[in-house]
């Protein structure tokens, strides 16, 4: 089965990096790997060297890359969305009214559901059937809104099985009453009588919503499954990024999805301490230790500040071989 | 004809019985529908409501909750006396 990687963190921290230098690693061991950036601010392709778009693009043998079109994504999700407004109120368009449900795309969440309807468009194109790839990785954007992406499959879960256990007791009701009466339920809309469902088989409303539970527990026991699913936090060797992995951590223990390693990006390693940088040293080795004790749980990596910006395959090729022990 | 006198007189007892629980179970199940009507498209109103897909997949098979919801927030203000005419309290 294909195995998902998320590579999360505060902005800044190397996310890319460690996402791009983790995926070359992979692919030079022979695995069949797609890289996706879910970030707005797309540096996968800086990182790379490279311009890269919607359609994946091979980077080297075993390693395609894709730029996730933010716009794009959200255009197309506010697209369905609208439309099936649209057809449901078609009758707003004799009075030029239509236009008004465009402001849709300013409304609360949307950019989590496009971004979650995104990986799971990817997931179920590239991680299923024969050509699935070994490995997708997923360069996601500063941890609030990932966190927010990766939650709204449960947040969604507790709502829909709400909402069954309500609809059920409406069935409940009505059949009760039609067995009491002897008479089918009707209801009439706009002059025409329908049919009110009184058992779950018939009922849309009630087909939809298992329609809706189906899909979202397959991607939530995709994000949530510890023997394919991983989450790797970056951070730089710093407090602030320490405690906001540490946070993350905690959100994503309570979504169940399974946190394995800590990267630690930048970590000045020198052989003799200029004194004026004795101080940022110091302060290291605190963060590094507060890591320590705030993420047990995680296996830490370090990658050392490198001489040059780690761009180009080349570059990259290096910060790789720190990324080995990530399965 | 004293059978038949009695057993139209049962079947009416009967009927009146059936009658009232039905009309118990008519109040619960509008609640029902209001309440579901509104936890789905709460957001009209001002209501936390669920991820938007949710709604708006949900929304084109709702017909009979939009009506019920609308027919009882038209009477709102006199909510306690349809419950006091449902227990016939006077």
């Amino acid at each position: 089965m294909t195995l998902i990687r998320f590579f999360l963190g505060k902005g800044g921290v190397g996310k890319t990096t460690s996402a791009a230098a983790y995926s070359v690693n992979k692919a030079l061991q022979g695995k069949r790997v797609l890289v996706v950036s879910l970030d707005p601010a797309h540096n996968l392709g800086d990182v790379f060297d490279t311009e890269l778009g919607d359609d994946p693009v091979k980077l080297m043998d075993n390693l395609v890359a894709i730029e996730v079109d933010y716009d794009k994504m959200i255009k197309k999700h506010l697209k369905e969305l609208t439309e099936k407004i649209k057809d449901i109120y078609g009758y707003l368009k004799i009075f030029n009214l239509d236009k008004y449900v465009d402001v849709l795309k300013h409304s609360p969440g949307v950019e989590e559901q496009a971004s979650l309807e995104k990986i799971i468009e990817i997931v179920r194109k590239y991680g299923v059937g024969d050509k699935a790839f070994d490995i997708i990785v997923f360069d996601t954007p500063p941890t609030g809104l990932t966190l927010r992406i990766m939650a709204l499959p449960t947040i969604s879960l507790i709502w829909i099985e709400r909402l069954i256990k309500l609809r059920l007791a409406i069935l409940e009701r009505r059949k009760t009453i039609s067995s009491i009466t002897g008479e089918r339920f009707e209801i009439e809309i706009a002059g025409r009588k329908f049919k009110v469902p009184i058992s779950v088989k018939e009922d849309p409303i009630f087909k939809e919503l298992m329609k809706l539970k189906d899909e979202y527990n397959w991607i939530n026991k995709r994000l949530t499954d510890p023997n394919t699913t991983a989450a790797i936090m970056v951070i730089n060797p710093e407090t602030l990024p320490v405690l906001e992995a540490y946070r993350a951590v905690n959100f994503l223990k309570k979504i169940n999805v399974p946190v394995t390693h800590l990267i630690v990006n930048k970590v000045l390693e020198l052989d003799t301490v200029p004194e004026r940088l004795r101080p940022r040293i110091e302060e290291q080795e605190i963060a590094l230790a507060l890591a320590r004790e705030k993420l047990p749980g995680l296996e830490m990596i370090k990658i050392p500040y490198l001489e040059r910006e780690p761009r180009g395959l080349q570059m990259l090729k290096r910060v790789a071989e720190y990324l080995s022990p990530i399965p | 004809m004293v059978l038949k006198k009695l057993s139209d007189f049962f079947d009416a007892i009967v009927s009146i019985f059936k009658g009232r629980s039905v009309e118990y179970i008519e109040a619960e199940l509008r609640e029902l529908e209001n309440v579901f009507a509104l936890i789905v498209l709460g957001s009209f109103i001002g209501l936390p409501s669920p991820p938007s897909t949710i709604s708006l997949r949900l929304l084109p098979y709702m017909g009979r909750e939009l009506l019920v919801m609308s027919r009882i927030s038209e009477r709102l203000d006199d909510m306690l006396g349809e419950m006091a005419g449902l227990f016939d309290i006077a």
